[in-house]
């Protein structure tokens, strides 16, 4: 065998070259931008979908994925390309990494976002952090219920990027990398298969990498490094959890609508910001919209606490700049507004059905100190989640 | 040699485990639907009652059962570890969920038994333990501080100066091993395909909140269970009344 390669070595190449010439040529022309490609145009490029295994820390759950949509290596990496492309919004100004930033564990620190029109809407972006373990419904008031749904909103949403889709796939279609980008992540055969659901699908599937690594002070003390906390900050987190009651620290009720790993409750509660007559003065009814539940106006969805001292200014309508604010408001109990959440005025009880202790100011500063240390770095600065281009 | 013997008498059990599926005889689908009443009507969130001579209501209500076994002269069939049932969801006011169990041996049985809460075996573990969409992935109903899952929550508002304001909170969440419960309830249930795969549970609320000599709970002194792992008092109070509050129909 090795004297018949040696001795046709010759042959071997030269055949090899032809064979790679009349395959070149067989090959149908790339069209490249066109209004109508020849069907099978994308065919020659491989699709070999190769499985993405998000990481996670192994203490987290395991991750929910759609059967209808796979998470691939391709998928991903599409995904992240449109979700940091302004080829999404109207004037090709901005895209969803506008309103949701990675410094901000994917908010823009705006009290209201702004679209493309300059127009402010009325609500506070939402931390993309662990959003795959959504299961109550996206938004704050829940009415998107997958990320495939959701990643459609603000596309044609006139305060968002105000654009049609019907716009952004005619774009993608004549874009000179995406068809192939679209051909790896979904196996079409050509261009004109580019739709708004496959655009959907691979920004979600870069949205459910958004997950913890595990690393925050709070990880590391759950995780047994026991000296990762002061004293303050194990009060804090006492309180946090209704844990204190053997070192005479009051409930501060947090994790019943804050719990979880994701410290995420993902219901929907009145948390007793505002002071209502009746239901219907709400400013905004929230999860009423969505249901049309009487009790439900007024109630948004309890957000994760992970990151949370990168995503000021706080509540669905940024009325917080501080942490510190938010810990005053809750400390008020409430204003007996008949759908608040059960346990708000009993935050600052001693042990659930005691007498009313209130929260003493360095407990109240133990729980936001506690609150900073979920603050994962390790998430922000992933090089995986950031701006491709 | 030690390590051979361990892995035939495990492929042995396996074995005979499997075997005993396979004499098991025909079977069939069967359906339990779960609801929550008070009193004679079906549960529903937010809407007014009358307990103790107040109005009240309720704002959730879930719970979980495991280790269900269908019982017969003959034999004890586990038709599930556990469920979750939620009959207060985010979407609706109230929901009565049906669940199929897959395979159930068909039979005459003379009891069905429930166990309230989390079998101690699987409330040793935590949700990161399950895949996502099992009933035991869910974070919000476990409480690490505890060391266990919340086996049921009973929530809900009280005006019990009759003032007009339900300025009461009351927030039953009952939970750790201590607090687990079965009761076997002798009501005749028949498997048998195409003619007996149904069965009703229902869970009267009222009952729940009624101590055993038929006086109301006090549930003005004693509104919440407590949050300290070592005191279930208000918690094993209440799961005693499950036996009562539940009823199986077919
Ligand atoms: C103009 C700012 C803006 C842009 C652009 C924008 N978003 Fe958002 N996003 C928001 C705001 C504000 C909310 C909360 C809206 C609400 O609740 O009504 C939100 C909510 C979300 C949520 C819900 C998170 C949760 O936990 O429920 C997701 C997911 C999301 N955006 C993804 C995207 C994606 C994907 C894009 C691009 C296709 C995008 N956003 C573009 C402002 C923006
Ligand atoms: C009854 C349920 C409930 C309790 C108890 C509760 N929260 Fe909240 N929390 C919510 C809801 C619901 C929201 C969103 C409300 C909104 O935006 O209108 C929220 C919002 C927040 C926010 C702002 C989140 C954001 O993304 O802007 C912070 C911070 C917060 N809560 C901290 C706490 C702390 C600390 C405690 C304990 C002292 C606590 N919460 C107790 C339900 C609750």
């Amino acid at each position: 065998m090795a004297t018949f390669l040696q001795k046709n070595a010759l042959w071997v190449v030269i055949s090899f070259i032809a064979g790679f010439v009349l395959l070149e040529a067989c090959r149908p022309e790339d069209p490249g931008p066109g209004p109508n490609p020849t069907p099978g145009d994308l065919e020659y490029i491989a699709y070999d979908p190769q499985t993405y295994v998000i990481p996670k820390p192994t203490f987290f759950p395991e991750i929910p994925i759609p059967a209808d949509n796979p998470m691939t290596k391709d998928g991903v990496q599409l995904g992240r390309r449109l979700f940091y492309d302004p080829i999404l919004s109207a004037d090709s100004t901005m895209s969803c990494s506008s309103c949701h930033l990675p410094e901000g564990s994917f908010t823009d620190n705006k009290k209201f976002s702004i679209g493309i029109d300059g127009i402010a809407g009325k609500r506070n972006s939402m931390s993309l952090l662990n959003v795959a373990y959504v299961t109550d419904g996206f938004f704050w008031d829940g009415r998107a219920a997958t990320l495939e749904k959701q990643a459609l909103a603000p596309v044609e949403d006139p305060i968002e990027l105000h654009n049609s889709w019907d716009n952004v796939v005619k774009k993608l279609k004549l874009h000179p990398t995406y068809p192939q980008l679209f051909r790896k992540a979904f196996g079409i055969k050509d261009r004109e298969e580019i739709t708004k659901e496959l655009a959907a699908k691979a920004i979600a599937q870069f949205e459910r990498i958004l997950i913890s690594s595990g690393n925050s002070k709070y990880d590391r003390f759950v995780n047994g490094d026991v000296d990762a906390f002061d004293e303050e900050e194990i009060d804090g987190k006492l309180m946090f959890f209704d844990e204190g009651a053997p070192y005479n620290l009051p409930d501060a009720q947090c994790f019943h609508c804050h719990g979880g790993v994701t410290l995420t409750g993902g219901k929907f509660f009145n948390n007793g910001l505002d002071s209502v007559g009746n239901l219907s003065e709400f400013k905004d009814l929230g999860r009423f919209l969505v249901t049309g539940i009487e009790f439900d106006k007024g109630k948004f969805r309890a957000t994760t606490m992970r990151n949370i001292a990168l995503t000021a200014p706080y509540m669905h309508d940024g009325r917080f700049q501080t942490l510190e604010e938010v810990i005053e408001q809750y400390h008020d109990n409430g204003f007996g507004v008949v759908n608040e959440g059960a346990f708000l005025n009993q935050i600052g009880f001693p042990n659930g059905n005691g007498t009313y202790s209130g929260l003493t100011e360095y407990q109240k500063k133990a729980i936001v100190k506690f609150l900073h240390t979920l603050t994962d770095t390790d998430f922000i600065n992933n090089q995986d989640i950031q701006n491709p281009f | 040699m030690k390590k051979y013997s361990l892995f035939l008498t495990i492929l042995s059990l396996l074995f005979v485990l499997s075997c005993k599926d396979k004499n098991d005889g025909p079977s069939t689908d069967f359906s339990i639907t779960f609801s929550a009443l008070y009193g004679a009507e079906t549960l529903e969130k937010n809407k007014d009652y009358t307990f103790n001579g107040f109005p009240i209501f309720v704002e959730s209500c879930r719970m979980y059962l495991s280790d269900i076994r269908l019982i017969n002269a003959d034999r004890e069939v586990i038709i599930s570890d556990v469920e979750y049932l939620d009959f207060t969801p985010e979407n609706a006011v109230s929901a009565s969920p049906t669940i199929v169990f897959k395979n159930v041996p068909e039979g005459d049985y003379t009891s069905i038994r429930l166990g309230y809460g989390v079998s101690p075996v699987l409330n040793a573990k935590k949700p990161s333990n399950f895949p996502a969409g099992s009933p035991l992935a869910i974070e919000n109903d476990y409480w690490a501080g505890w060391k266990s899952y919340i086996f049921s929550v009973l929530d809900g508002k009280a005006d019990p100066d009759n003032n007009g304001t339900k300025n009461l909170s009351f927030s039953y969440h009952c939970g750790s091993d201590a607090v687990y419960k079965t009761v076997e309830f002798f009501t005749p249930i028949k498997v048998q395909a195409g003619a007996f795969t149904q069965a009703a549970i229902t869970f009267d609320m009222k009952e729940f909140l009624t101590n055993d000599d038929g006086t109301p709970y006090d549930m003005v002194n004693n509104p919440a269970t407590s949050n300290d792992a070592g005191n279930v008092v208000v918690a094993q109070a209440l799961t005693a009344h499950w036996g009562r509050a539940t009823k199986v129909s077919q």
